[in-house]
């Protein structure tokens, strides 16, 4: 398979993705919470998947999951790349004692761990969907801020950057007109692997317990499947769902990183021949 | 060797960084509503005469100002005393040291054969890449690893322990233990279907860092200088491009060595094998603040120390960083 | 006597979007004992002419064509044949950049790897003809250079090292690829001297450079090659002193001591290459005929080539 083809691949997939997150109230009715059938059915014609152990359709939750699960992990994402890409292009770009402190500060917070950090600040405040997103999202743009300076170093160390500074240009729009196109496809390669990376964190930790009894993704739809004796029984409908949803989103989103990566590092293009 | 300077400030760093996690720990500790004993106690029973309340209090330092409180906290943590589980009741450093070696009969033997294979493969693959073997071995990776981990663990536990019956569904014993006691074989047999899951993921990580790794390798000037020399494709793999391709594993190794500590909680949790991983899910549904701290601590304190021991390692072994500069 | 010649050698990359004929339909011949040099600028072909003869292109380089040396065609040779010859009979020095060298192995290992792979000494042996040649090239302590590492030493000292690489199989042929590149000015004159003195002699010399300076200090004989082709050649003294290629001039004007003229416009892109003289663009003196014809090499008085229709 060719990677433009992969590449196509991924975007369609990730496009119905999309579709099916901003037109759940339209495919699934009755939302994902109501009971609407009898606990435990296979699937019929009224419910594709059948029915988990309350009573409620699957298939509705799988739906309505789509916008929650997305939403922590392009959010947290988008985030993280925004935070990491401004810091890393000011500091990047003044350098000096802004640029040490910076650096020193991101030396000493580093080594903390997120998975584990985000757990207990969950358990602190209180576990809303917006609120866990926007801590993924702070807590992983640490990561990133080194990245991005680098390549913001090498670029503003350039000439033409020299030039716009003795035109007269000011340093935002240095920041924003030259620097920044000039990094954005590091920031694109970025975000999509953020986006698969934490949203497979997000459902991890949805899986593990984190959000309370009634946000209802794909995490928490195989935690119950799970805790509920769906693996000992061997109630497929009940496990598979989500669990091929959450792949589908997953190796879509690498397929897409996939093909930017070779796009962006000419080293693998030169070794695929 | 290594610079005495440069170590110092390694380790000023470190402990800068464990000194960060106390206080975001002392803090989110102390900013819950109530106050930590006050919940404890209320863990323990409902109706507690305010006289009690008080004495706890005051034996535990909480009637103190906050920075008192503060270092008092720090001198604990650095003692051994981490605080007490609302939902057991122990304390905490007790309960996690005792989880501790349940996590490590599982982790031990993945993460080691994790890396080897790992490696061996990775740098197999790197070495013929762009082959047909290759490719498609790193797709076939590329998928696994977007498969998320515990995902892997229910499937091979559908597949494996309910469909073919070939391994107990979970828990570390059998029911015979009631009666014959606990017994090794026993244990392992349990242990198998987590090991091997563990031993899986940790390798596809290894495979893509070292494969990586060799194709930078076989890009380089000095590959093709020792082809010049009339090296033939064994000995340049041996001679050559192996010793550079390790560098960057040392600190990935590093890590996954100090990561052991922890468990994992996907696969501990999955099969009910009761680790540290499992004891970090069992606290989260619990909302077991001082547990949870506990783990975060333990977890900060391997990562930071993994750290310090990569850049140790990575000096040793690569002649052109000895010299202590950083960066 | 030919030591190696060359025939109708083409070498064309082939990546995604265009095919680059980066060496087209080059005929040369090495005679043995003298040293040859091929000039050229930057991306003329001269380096991908070193690697082919050394049987080390790319994967995605097509070649054809006949490199004969003592009775084997190192084109089809097979990879088992061409190690034998690599190093032993065969040598490079090669451009020397940062990671020419094994950063993680030590000189001495380094030096001695060649004579331990075409087994000409045991391991004790080689160390001391290690030792005796680093000697030899300038190092003031040769074991303790041996037990280093190449970062710790300067770029002058580093191509020394690459020199030794070269030598200490004691090989017939040895190709240089810009062994001054990068150099100060008073390293580079050492290197010079150092290469005069003992790499060139008894042994076949084929050097690629840019700078005519070192090649009319070492190179009995020159090529000149442009965008892919042998444009001239001659004993050194002759076709410096009376070119015949309008490149050839050009290159020679624009020497500081010349006058610094440039040549006006720029050398083809080997991925589109234009019909006729590939110099006729620039060239002052063009033909009508030299746009359309691409012109043939001509032998002129039994010891110089020369590729252009001002001498048809």
């Amino acid at each position: 398979m060719s990677r433009r083809a992969i590449l196509w691949v991924g975007i369609v997939v990730l496009f119905i993705y999309i579709v099916i997150a901003i037109a759940a109230p339209l495919i699934a009715p009755q939302g994902p919470n109501a009971i609407t059938g009898k606990p435990l059915q296979p699937p019929d014609n009224n419910h594709p998947f059948g029915t988990n152990q309350v009573g409620q359709d699957i298939f509705s939750q799988l739906v309505f999951g789509t916008r929650i699960t997305l939403l922590y992990g392009f959010f947290a994402a988008f985030l993280a790349v925004v935070i990491s890409t401004s810091v890393g292009i000011v500091i990047g770009y003044y350098g000096g004692i802004i640029d040490e402190i910076v650096c020193r500060v991101i030396d000493v917070v580093m080594p903390i761990p997120m998975f584990v950090l985000l757990i207990v600040l969950t358990t602190f405040f209180s576990p809303g969907v917006v609120q866990v997103s926007l801590l993924m999202g702070l807590l992983s743009s640490i990561q990133g801020i080194r990245v991005m300076r680098s390549q913001v170093l090498a670029v503003a160390r350039t000439n033409f950057v020299e030039g716009a500074r003795a035109i007269g240009a000011s340093d935002f729009r240095i920041m924003s007109r030259h620097i920044l196109p000039n990094v954005s496809s590091l920031v694109m390669v970025k975000f999509v692997s953020s986006s698969q990376q934490l949203l497979l964190m997000g459902v991890g930790l949805s899986f593990i317990g984190m959000w309370d009894t009634t946000t209802v993704d794909w995490g928490t739809m195989i935690q119950n499947a799970y805790s509920q004796g769906g693996m000992a029984l061997g109630l497929w409908w009940w496990i598979l769902p989500p669990g091929i949803a959450v792949i589908g989103i997953s190796v879509a989103l690498g397929m897409i990183g996939y093909s930017f990566e070779e796009k962006f590092n000419p080293r693998v293009a030169v070794n695929r021949l | 060797m290594i610079s005495g300077k440069y170590l110092l400030r390694r380790l000023g760093y470190s402990g800068a960084s464990f000194f960060v996690c106390i206080t975001i720990t002392f803090f989110l500790l102390h900013l819950m509503p109530g106050d930590y004993i006050t919940n404890y106690l209320l863990s323990l029973s409902n109706t507690i005469p305010q006289a009690t309340v008080d004495q706890f209090r005051h034996q535990f330092g909480l009637d103190l100002p906050i920075t008192d409180q503060y270092i008092l906290y720090i001198v604990n943590i650095l003692h051994g005393q981490w605080g007490y589980s609302y939902a057991y009741g122990q304390p905490v450093f007790s309960m996690i040291t005792e989880k501790l070696s349940w996590s490590l009969i599982i982790v031990v033997p993945a993460t080691v054969l994790g890396i080897l294979i790992g490696i061996i493969i990775g740098a197999w693959s790197g070495w013929k890449s762009g082959g047909k073997k290759d490719l498609a071995l790193f797709n076939i990776m590329i998928v696994i690893r977007a498969i998320p981990e515990f995902w892997w663990a229910i499937m091979a536990g559908l597949v494996f322990s309910f469909y073919l019956r070939w391994f107990p569904l979970g828990g570390f014993s059998s029911i015979s233990v009631l009666s014959s006691g606990l017994s090794i074989p026993d244990l392992l047999y349990h242990a198998i279907l987590p090991i091997a899951l563990m031993t899986f993921f940790i390798a596809t990580g290894n495979y893509y860092v070292m494969r990586n790794s060799m194709i930078a390798v076989i890009g380089e000037d000095y590959i093709t200088t020792a082809r010049a020399k009339g090296l033939d494709e064994r000995s340049i793999l041996w001679r050559h491009a192996l010793k550079n391709a390790l560098l960057p594993m040392v600190t990935i190794t590093t890590f996954q060595c100090a990561a052991i500590i922890m468990g994992n909680v996907f696969i501990e949790t999955v099969f009910s094998w009761p680790g540290i991983g499992f004891l970090t899910t069992e606290a989260l549904n619990n909302r077991d603040l001082p547990l949870l701290e506990g783990i975060f601590l333990l977890d900060s304190l391997m990562t930071i120390c993994a750290m310090l021991l990569a850049d140790i390692f990575s000096s040793i072994i690569d002649p052109r960083i000895r010299m202590g500069n950083d960066e | 006597m030919v030591l190696i010649h060359i025939a109708d050698l083409k070498v064309v990359f082939s990546t995604r979007s265009e095919k680059i004929r980066a060496v087209d339909t080059v005929d040369l011949t090495i005679n043995e004992g003298e040293t040859l040099g091929l000039i050229g600028e930057s991306g003329c072909g001269k380096t991908v002419m070193g690697m082919a003869m050394m049987g080390l292109l790319p994967v995605n380089a097509g070649i054809s064509g006949i490199i004969q040396y003592s009775g084997q065609d190192l084109v089809t040779a097979p990879e088992p044949v061409m190690q034998q010859i690599r190093g032993r009979d065969l040598a490079m020095i090669s451009q020397n950049s940062a990671n020419t060298l094994n950063p993680v192995m030590k000189i001495g290992d380094q030096i001695a790897e060649p004579l331990l792979v075409h087994r000409l000494y045991s391991a004790d042996e080689a160390k001391n003809e290690v030792i005796r040649l680093l000697g030899a090239l300038g190092f003031e302590d040769p074991v303790q250079a041996s037990g280093r590492y190449p970062h710790e030493f300067s770029g002058g000292m580093r191509e020394r090292v690459l020199i030794a690489l070269a030598l200490i199989c004691n090989p017939r042929v040895i190709i240089a690829d810009e062994p001054t590149s990068g150099l100060d000015a008073q390293v580079k004159i050492q290197i010079l001297h150092l290469i005069k003195e003992k790499v060139t002699g008894n042994r076949t010399l084929f050097l690629i450079t840019h700078d005519l300076g070192t090649a009319s200090f070492l190179c009995t004989r020159l090529a000149v090659m442009y965008a892919g082709e042998i444009v001239e050649t001659g004993p050194t003294k002759d076709v410096l002193s009376q070119p015949f290629h309008p490149y050839t001039q050009g290159l020679l004007a624009s020497l500081p001591s010349a006058g610094l003229h440039t040549i006006p416009g720029v050398s083809p892109s080997p991925s589109s290459l234009p019909v006729g003289c590939r110099f006729s663009e620039r060239c002052t003196a063009a033909l009508k005929r030299c746009r359309n014809e691409h012109p043939p090499m001509k032998e002129i008085g039994g010891t110089r080539q020369v590729r252009c229709f001002l001498y048809a």
